[in-house]
């Protein structure tokens, strides 16, 4: 019950700081599960135009348009999708909608569309209904080719998550994952958000961690162990290209990107212990951040580029720190429940402080208000690890795993309410990295 | 007050005056792993048959505790048979860290490291120095991932690696 009424009170902080400088169509969020919106989107019907006949062969993956958008809009927490399968005329327009039906349904929007498909184009109209105020929200036409049918549902997603939450959707950004095929074979991934079209980037015989999207979305840092010790490499991801950018006596590891793309803070253990340096990013330069007896690692940038959070065990047991990028400052410390916290990261707008937190010898992934100092746990555990926000801070990607199994991949709203896999194959899954939202 | 103060500011200067070439070659870049130091002896005929044949000498694995870096006792005779070997042969000597697999991956690269080094602190209590010892730690990767309660026990180790074996 309490634990209710933490999280409504985290939540609507969450949600009124990062909407107070949106507009006028935002719709109020009421806390716990009634906090959801619920949302119909029926199946796009799929009309094909082959030489001016109409014939009745349709596309499976079209078919599938709708729920692609339905998944995405329920990912992110913040919607229910209704279910549309009992209805027997589905609008494909906003003309003659029954707003009465809808409205017994408890739907509060409408999503309908139709698909017209000429050869291998094709074309989407869909409009965004308001059921209570019984008008059209959102009607909009896209074209591309049919293998395209997921980018485009996933910017109808981002538009309808723009309209109706004021914040920018990411449903159409990447993600990068490792895995771990067997003990000799492991492969670095991009995927869309969701899993899908995944694709390797680098495959190795050895072992590959830490692997951070640039900011700038150009290039992905990582450790490999392929010359039988951690060394950092920067890739580039649109040629392929890698450099070399740390390769110091002892470990390198923990590459974590300056907000601007042009340093790495990273983990050497070139003087015995783990310690944190700045270098920048093509490898050139180096700056000791700091040095104490104790372990020192896991870097990570506030947004402003001014501190670094890091895990340290200087206390006994790890908890998370921080401390000022440019000259002498004191260290704070920045948790204080949970036995040991670890792998910390912050939010788009720096409010909240992501990480790991062991509780009665659980693992669970946990968000701090840096201003409260309030701490919600998202995730259950027992094994939750390589939690990384989403580009708009209102999801968490990150990877779990139950005694004795093998690990996997998911994500979880930043309100707690929705736990989803990401299915991208069999295999052990680790270390999980968000691409920022790009403007296309 | 004032005298510290310009202490400080020295010390600072000091430090920005260290040109970061200068820093980025006494940190070893891009150094081969293991070095062999030009200080070191390569492995010879008899000392392999050495290794093979002292049982303390075959016994290469420090066990720890969860979240502990602590070196136990009874690993005492194996360590001193250790620092002997290496004394009498002046060879290079790798120290592999490793952890279980809970917690993070980046944590317990750092994990794996502490002990690496705790093995190599105790080996320098017993005359051996650092032309002869290289740490690494391999983290979790090597570890169980599936392994539940104590089976995750042997995954919590240093091990002892000569160079050229």
């Amino acid at each position: 019950m309490l634990n209710h009424i933490h999280r409504f009170i985290f939540f609507i902080t969450l949600i009124t700081l990062s909407l107070s400088s949106h507009s006028i169509e935002v719709i109020e969020i009421l806390g716990g599960k009634a906090s959801q919106i619920p949302i119909a989107i029926t199946p796009f019907n799929e009309e094909i135009r082959t030489m001016g006949q109409v014939t009745d062969k349709k596309n499976a993956d079209l078919q599938k348009m709708h729920k692609v958008i339905a998944n995405d809009l329920e990912r992110s927490g913040l919607f229910t999708s209704l279910d549309t399968s009992g209805i027997s005329t589905i609008p494909d327009s906003d003309i003659l909608i029954n707003f009465s039906n809808w409205s017994a349904l408890q739907a509060q929007f409408l999503v309908v569309g139709k698909i017209i498909t000429i050869q291998n184009r094709l074309i989407t109209r869909w409009s965004l209904i308001d059921i209570y105020k019984e008008k059209t929200v959102l009607s909009m036409e896209f074209s591309g080719s049919k293998k395209q049918y997921r980018g485009i549902a996933h910017k109808i997603s981002d538009l309808i998550y723009k309209k109706l939450t004021g914040s920018p959707g990411v449903f159409h950004t990447r993600i990068t994952f490792v895995k771990k095929k067997s003990e000799k074979i492991y492969g670095l991934y991009v995927a869309d958000y969701d899993g899908f079209n995944q694709r390797a980037i680098v495959n190795s015989s050895q072992p590959i961690l830490s692997a951070r999207w640039s900011p700038d979305g150009e290039k992905i840092a990582y450790v490999s162990f392929e010359k039988k010790k951690p060394v950092i490499y920067v890739q580039d991801l649109n040629t392929g290209k890698r450099v070399l950018v740390a390769n110091f006596k002892g470990n390198n590891s923990a590459p974590a990107w300056s907000p601007d793309s042009k340093k790495l803070a990273i983990v050497l253990t070139y003087s015995a212990n783990s310690q944190i340096y700045i270098i920048n990013s093509d490898g050139s330069g180096i700056k000791q951040l700091m040095r104490t007896r104790s372990i020192n690692t896991e870097p990570a940038w506030s947004p402003d580029g001014k501190e670094i959070f890091f895990s340290s065990d200087r206390g006994g047991n790890p908890q998370i720190y921080k401390v000022n990028v440019d000259g002498v400052s004191d260290v704070n410390r920045v948790t204080f429940e949970g036995k040991s916290n670890l792998s910390p990261s912050l939010s788009p707008d720096g409010k909240l402080l992501l990480f790991l937190t062991q509780d009665n010898g659980k693992f669970r992934v946990a968000v701090q208000n840096l201003l409260s100092n309030q701490v919600l746990k998202l995730t259950k555990g027992p094994h939750d690890e390589s939690p990384v926000f989403s580009p708009n801070g209102h999801m968490v990607l990150f990877t779990y795993k139950d005694y004795g199994k093998t690990t996997k991949i998911g994500t979880v709203s930043i309100n707690g309410l929705k736990v989803t896999p990401l299915r991208v194959g069999s295999e052990a899954i680790q270390e999980s990295s968000w691409g920022p939202i790009t403007s296309n | 007050m004032k005298k510290s103060l310009l202490l400080a500011m020295l010390m600072a200067t000091m430090v920005v005056g260290c040109s970061s070439t200068d820093m980025k070659e006494s940190m070893g870049l891009n150094a081969p792993f293991p070095e062999l130091t030009s200080q070191t002896a390569e492995l010879s005929a008899a000392a392999i048959d050495e290794l093979a044949s002292n049982p303390l000498l075959s016994e290469r694995s420090v066990y720890f505790k969860f979240n502990s870096y602590n070196v136990e006792s009874q690993y005492s005779d194996m360590l001193a048979a250790h620092a002997e070997f290496i004394s009498k042969h002046n060879v290079a000597v790798a120290i592999n860290g490793n952890a279980d697999f809970r917690g993070s991956h980046e944590y317990n690269l750092s994990l794996g490291q502490k002990r690496s080094v705790a093995v190599s602190d105790s080996l320098s209590g017993l005359g051996i120095g650092s032309n002869n010892v290289e740490t690494v730690s391999y983290g979790e990767e090597n570890a169980n991932q599936e392994c539940t309660g104590s089976a995750c026990d042997q995954d919590r180790r240093a091990d002892i690696v000569y160079v050229g074996e």
